[in-house]
């Protein structure tokens, strides 16, 4: 990055420490179609009201059903998407509605691994230039010096020897070499924040593990904060410091994993890791708790707390009505229920 | 007796790479009422299997035989008509990964259902759909599901009618191959919900076809673990889960990540192999912590590790200087030839070091047999590996080396 020979602005730069790298107050990304001249548009209200804080180096499991928002979040949270509401900072910058000519900056500071390795690579391209893309966007390096970063890249993904890897092109990798890559293309720039979208999902139960624990290897060696986007709660498990549970575009409960995971306090939470099955031959013997329904459609969500209609609690006259905020009710765990305590 | 019972399956496949060994001497039986799992990775050969057994074959079949036995009767006897009208649907049906998705979007979910009766038994359409009204009724799917297209309907509902329709004519067995891999979590727990109820309902019997071994867990009875077409482990649930022998199937179960537990979870490095070519010997020996000499590791794998194409873990040290080329004379003889800088003793020592100080460490050079020097060259004998049968007590069988000298119990 010392080598740079463009004279736009790095970003916002902040003192080091327990600083939160990303801030989101009061969120609101809606999606609006059907506008027209007698009709108001309908709007999709995907991340609806949510507010949290990344901090430095910190890794953030985003945990949902699809259709639950938590994509959007990502994609708002790097600018990839414009908000409706809300505001987002980045390293005490407002970003919120910032021009996308004004974002480069965070272009080099922040990227995303996406869900699929199968599309997310240019089958054209060999890997060698799949890596050198962002490079050469962002004007960094002479050739000799890209080429070096790309190799340390692939060996830091533990594709050796890079001389192997980078004349393949994707069709000639596995999918686990295919999602290294991806990650390889998404460090390569030494970003300081990644948004990791389900990055595991479309591969096999024994090659997910080597990859989430790539990443948590990367992140610990190079103070990455990291948000995990995923629907598997066991991988947020093991694989973060932080879980937020996503449901009908809201924060529904957030906290440090250990806490989350040994006392959820939210209903919803209860049921989602209630009807993820463990190993065990004694499954098969009893019938798995699982709420009926499904998720709300979010061009009307229900009024009050969004998830009464499926709440095995809900209390008359008070979850329809009124809306519950966040509340700490453990350290550092925040649960939005009004009937949690 | 068994429902289906299955012997020596095998079922290969040409392509431009010469034939894919996609399952490879598979035997295995269900009985009424039971459920087998059949767990492996992608392309172990778990769909290949199904689709054998409903002989669903691409033109490029190359090898098809064994047996298929559906309530004792060899099915494989059968013609194309024969076999169409009496085992599928009727003897056999299935629910397709991602059947929700292919169905019509132009027809409605209650004459979709209906078809097959239609089609095999001359049913009337009005009293074919009213039969699918019931079925769609007894997977908890209300009434209206009937009059609905499919884009009407969310992916668990969708689900639904294609479980009702694989039901629709009483089949005597249905394999579900992944039949929740594409649903939310809760949608997923409710269908699974659903399958156990229909087993305990009717006297059906189910092979489920799934990578996941809590799913797994869920339904089966019999648990099958396959491995690169081959079935390393077979057994009752309660063995295959609480005492796995097949090396394959303990890292297996070790790389589930817990949900209700802090043990972190392990992966199998390496990658399973291509059936084109799948290893000899043993076909996990590769990716094994614990090969040892009759494994099968053979001269070409030796050459590629030691000529540095890609180590496998732990052998990334393993590094020979002084070789201008290894060759194979066959799968059990490796032949060094020195480079100008070394003579043909000092590379035999040289190999007869590394491989007496890295033996215990790493698996593949427990294979050599012997070093010798000749014809201006070292040549390196190797033990040869053979498959492994599936062998054990009772009905809880593993296919590995470890196990065949009286049942010993693989790790620590």
């Amino acid at each position: 990055m010392e080598s740079d020979s463009v004279k736009e602005n790095a970003g916002p730069s902040f003192p080091e420490g327990e600083y939160p790298l990303v801030q989101l107050d009061d969120l609101r990304t809606w999606f609006s179609f059907g506008r027209s001249l007698f009709r108001p548009p309908v709007s999709v209200r995907a991340v609806d009201g949510v507010s949290l804080s990344i901090l430095q180096g910190e890794t953030i499991a985003l945990v949902g059903e699809s259709g639950s928002g938590k994509t959007t979040l990502g994609r708002t949270i790097l600018r990839l998407v414009e908000p409706t509401d809300g505001r987002l900072l980045y390293a005490g910058m407002d970003i919120t509605h910032a021009w996308q000519k004004d974002l480069i900056w965070l272009r080099r500071r922040s990227s995303i691994i996406p869900q699929d390795p199968y599309s997310s690579v240019n089958p054209t391209f060999p890997v060698y230039r799949i890596l050198d893309e962002p490079l050469a966007v962002q004007h960094i390096g002479t050739r000799a010096e890209r080429s070096e970063r790309i190799d340390r890249a692939l060996e830091n993904v533990k594709l050796n020897p890079p001389s192997l890897f980078v004349q393949k092109f994707p069709h000639q990798l596995s999918g686990g070499q295919r999602q290294r890559v991806a990650v390889a293309r998404a460090m390569i720039l030494e970003p300081e924040f990644i948004v990791a979208d389900e990055p595991v999902s479309m591969l096999d139960a024994s090659v997910r593990i080597s990859i989430l624990r790539l990443l948590r290897q990367i992140q610990e060696r190079f103070r990455i904060a990291f948000l995990y986007i995923t629907h598997d709660l066991a991988t947020a498990r093991h694989f973060s410091d932080t879980v937020g549970i996503m449901y009908a575009g809201k924060l529904v409960e957030i906290g440090p994993v250990g806490s989350i995971m040994g006392e959820p306090l939210h209903p919803y939470t209860q049921a989602l890791m209630e009807a993820i099955p463990d190993p065990d031959p004694e499954n098969r013997l009893r019938e798995r708790p699982a709420l009926p329904g499904e998720p709300p459609i979010l061009t009307g969500p229900p009024p009050g707390c969004r998830f009464h209609p499926r709440c095995p609690i809900a209390k008359a006259g008070l979850c329809e009505v009124e809306e519950p905020p966040l509340r700490e009710l453990r350290p550092g765990h925040w649960v939005a229920c009004h009937l949690a305590s | 007796m068994a429902i289906l019972d299955i012997r020596h399956l095998r079922y290969y496949y040409r392509t431009r790479r010469g034939a894919v060994k996609a399952v490879d001497d598979v035997s295995f039986s269900i009985d009424s009422g039971k459920t087998l799992a059949l767990v492996g990775e992608s392309g172990c050969g778990k769909t290949s299997t199904a689709t054998a057994i409903l002989r669903l074959l691409p033109r490029n079949v190359e090898t098809y035989e064994g047996q298929v036995l559906i309530d004792g009767q060899d099915v494989m006897a059968y013609d194309a008509d024969e076999f169409r009208r009496k085992v599928r649907w009727r003897g056999i049906s299935m629910v397709f990964q991602g059947a929700m998705n292919a169905l019509s979007p132009t027809a409605r979910c209650g004459l979709q259902v209906a078809e097959p009766l239609m089609v095999h038994y001359d049913v009337e359409k009005e009293e074919a759909i009213e039969a699918a009204r019931a079925e769609l009724k007894s997977v908890g799917l209300p009434d209206y599901v009937a009059e609905r297209y499919p884009h009407e309907l969310s992916g668990g509902m969708k689900q639904r009618v294609v479980i009702a329709m694989a039901l629709i004519m009483k089949p005597r067995l249905v394999i579900l191959d992944e039949p929740t891999s594409a649903l939310d979590v809760m949608t997923q727990a409710n269908i699974i919900n659903l399958l156990k109820r229909l087993l305990h309902e009717t006297g059906l019997a189910y092979l489920f076809i799934t990578h996941d071994l809590g799913l797994a867990s869920e339904l089966a009875n019999d648990v099958a673990i396959m491995y690169a077409g081959r079935i390393a482990e077979i057994g009752p649930a309660t063995d295959v889960y609480r005492s796995p022998q097949h090396p394959y199937t303990q890292k297996l179960i070790q790389s589930v990540p817990l949900l209700r537990s802090e043990i972190a979870p392990e992966f199998i490095p390496g990658a399973p192999p291509d059936l084109t070519n799948p290893p000899l010997g043993c076909r996990f020996h590769p990716r094994c912590p614990y090969a040892f000499e009759p494994c099968g590791w053979s001269s070409s794998e030796f050459a590629s590790i030691l000529g540095e194409e890609v180590p496998p873990a732990g052998a990334e040290k393993i590094h020979i200087s002084h070789v201008a080329k290894f060759g194979t004379k066959d799968p059990w003889t490796l032949v060094a030839s020195p480079s100008g800088e070394t003579n043909v003793s000092a590379l035999a020592s040289e190999l007869r070091d590394l491989a007496a100080r890295w033996r215990a460490s790493v698996p593949f050079l427990r294979a050599i047999d012997d070093i010798r020097e000749g014809d201006g060259r070292v040549i390196v004998k190797l033990h040869q590996g053979r498959s492994p049968e599936l062998i054990g007590r009772d009905s809880h069988r593993a296919a590995c080396w470890l196990l065949q000298d009286g049942g010993t119990t693989v790790g620590e």
